[in-house]
């Protein structure tokens, strides 16, 4: 082979592995590094009980209720097409609200959700009190959550 | 491009805007301050706490825009030699470091009332921390070597190795599902972001990068007159 | 062909001749991993957690030890001279350099992993995952080590440096590798992060030999 050849065949190659790469990346993409799973992904896949998980999502419409005493909380975390149960006791982070999201961190035991952390996740909209009340009124609203 | 690498050239249009970047990034960021703590409204949501973007996303915004430069300039020195390019790699770096422990720091000062938590191992914020690492790494490397060119020329590839971290930042909170919210201002439609919010960040971002040039051109002028007194003792 | 045999030959006879250097790695990769039974807890449960983690963090420090030598040696002699400057293509030579501290730093860390792997009382289910993970993981540690062996060639501390530079972008490895293993072990589909592995190992097969080639070059000019 002459040199110029052989510079070719090796760019060749290169480009080649690069667009396999490439292909194998996209496709495994769907579903790695993910921080927390969604109550869908939950469905299919069996958990063990015993390992801490992260689930997250947006916490259901008038799903959060107080204990009698006081110290625990439940609610439902729903990817708008699943949800699940979730119990908690402790201190909540103040941008928890229903209708917002959250990541909880916690164990599934029986189709129950047991959080030691729950986490806030808020959403990229800013605006004042008064804009996003007047944008909810005008029907222009178009944050993920609606309280 | 070109016609700025000569260093002689480059003070000559340098020096004179020194003055006004830094009364600019002065008035700026204190304007900044003024609308974003007292002329801002409190967030729908998160409350007085809205307040902490007003540093954490143009901070975030400097450390990618500061390694951005950093790998341009570092390709341009590798391929053209120019010596103001190498320059002006190194004197970025550790504006940019600053800036990425400025937005880390905010970033955790942020997440602790809102998320319930100062950090998580989620995609965003680790690949930040890869980001300032980098940074750390560059400037070891650069001053690693006793022959300052061969520093140069090792520090301009690593730069350019590390870019492939700043999309990947960039992307991540798309790609992957983070704790960290999605971007507000890039956005295709309009940005989710109230005008009146939206001023006293535009603002800090303003300042800041009007901050970043001027510390910019005051280290490659260091750097130069540096690089003269020692040509002046070898020659006596 | 024959030059990449001759490359490969001459570089796997030279370690062997110092022989101390594989020998030292394994030791210090058997070493740190013992280290966490005693310093985290004995108990087997909490271990079983861990043992994914230990075993991937092990693994990267003790690959980090040999790099500073992969071209320090060859530069030091002159013979890397000759290498950048003989006509046939740099980029070969590097790749069969990397190829050749793969066999004698990576190829025995993957060996001797499951055995310890047992001693943290790892899920049997997770063996094969454990392996393949560490099949496609370690030649990416010798491609990014090699890269930074090749920066840090001349300067003082090397040793040092090349750790700095080099595990943070190690990270995504130790990501997909733990993230493969323990998926299996919790029944998720172990198959993407092991397809992430394997995209990250062609991309560094194409692009590393390139960047250490063309630092290599300006080391010599």
């Amino acid at each position: 082979m002459t040199p110029k050849r052989r510079r070719l065949t090796m760019v060749g190659l290169g480009l080649l592995m690069i667009a396999a790469a490439t292909a194998l990346a996209l496709n495994a993409f769907e579903d790695t590094l993910v921080f927390f799973y969604s109550p869908t992904d939950l469905i299919d896949t069996k958990t063990n009980p015993k390992k801490q998980i992260r689930v997250g999502g947006l916490v259901e419409e008038k799903s959060l209720l107080k204990s009698n005493d006081g110290l625990s909380v439940s609610f439902t975390i729903t990817d708008l097409d699943n949800s699940l149960p979730v119990i908690f006791k402790g201190a909540l982070p103040d941008l928890f609200r229903e209708g917002q999201g959250v990541v909880a961190e916690g164990y599934l035991v029986g189709g129950l959700f047991q959080a030691k952390h729950v986490l806030a996740k808020h959403d990229e909209n800013y605006m004042p009190k008064e804009v996003a009340d007047s944008l909810k009124k005008s029907g222009k609203w178009k944050g993920g959550n609606k309280q | 491009m070109h016609r700025f690498a000569n260093p002689a050239r480059f003070m000559r249009i340098a020096e004179p805007i020194l003055p006004w970047t830094s009364v600019g990034a002065l008035a700026a960021i204190l304007l900044a301050l003024y609308f974003g703590i007292f002329d801002s409204p409190a967030d729908y949501q998160q409350g007085e706490t809205v307040r902490i973007m007003y540093v954490h996303v143009p901070a975030a915004w400097m450390a990618l825009f500061a390694y951005t430069l950093m790998a341009l300039a570092s390709g341009s020195f590798l391929i053209w030699k120019h010596p103001l390019a190498d320059l002006s790699a190194q004197a970025a770096a550790p504006i940019g470091a600053g800036f990425t422990a400025i937005a880390l720091v905010t970033g955790a000062l942020w997440g602790q009332p809102m998320w319930g938590t100062w950090w998580v191992w989620d995609a965003r914020l680790t690949s930040v921390l890869i980001l300032f690492f980098l940074y750390l790494g560059y400037m070891a490397l650069v001053n690693g070597f006793d022959d300052p060119e061969r520093g140069s020329r090792m520090g301009a590839i690593l730069a350019l190795v590390g870019f492939i971290n700043v999309p990947i930042i960039k992307f991540s909170v798309d790609w992957w599902n983070t704790l960290h919210q999605p971007a507000s201002i890039s956005r295709l439609d309009a940005p989710a972001i109230d005008t009146s919010m939206l001023i006293p960040l535009l603002l800090m971002a303003i300042g800041f990068k009007l901050f970043f040039i001027s510390i910019l051109i005051l280290r490659i002028k260091i750097q130069l007159l540096k690089k003269r007194i020692r040509s002046i003792q070898l020659t006596h | 062909m024959d030059t990449v045999m001759a490359i490969i030959r001459r570089d796997l006879s030279l370690v062997m001749r110092q022989g101390s250097d594989a020998f030292v790695v394994l030791i210090f990769f058997i070493v740190t991993v013992t280290l966490f039974p005693l310093g985290v807890s004995p108990d087997p449960l909490i271990l079983q957690n861990l043992a994914s983690g230990i075993v991937w963090v092990g693994a990267l420090l003790a690959a980090m030890l040999s790099l500073d030598r992969l071209f320090q040696t060859d530069y030091d002699d002159g013979s890397l001279e000759l290498l950048v400057l003989s006509p046939y293509p740099l980029e070969i030579v590097v790749l069969c350099k990397c190829f050749v501290h793969w066999l004698t730093t990576g190829l025995p860390i993957m060996v001797i992993s499951p055995v310890l792997a047992l001693m943290l009382n790892i899920k049997t289910g997770a063996f094969l995952y454990l392996i393949t993970s560490m099949a496609l993981g370690t030649p990416i540690i010798s491609l990014l080590g090699a890269v930074g062996a090749a920066l840090v060639l001349g300067s003082r501390r090397s040793g040092v440096l090349i750790a700095l530079l080099i595990i943070p972008l190690t990270i995504p490895i130790l990501l997909f590798g733990v993230g493969a293993i323990q998926a299996a072990t919790e029944g998720y589909n172990a198959s993407s992060p092991l397809m992430f592995l394997g995209a990250l190992l062609l991309f560094s097969i194409a692009l590393c030999p390139w960047v250490i080639a063309s630092s290599l070059r300006q080391v010599v000019s």
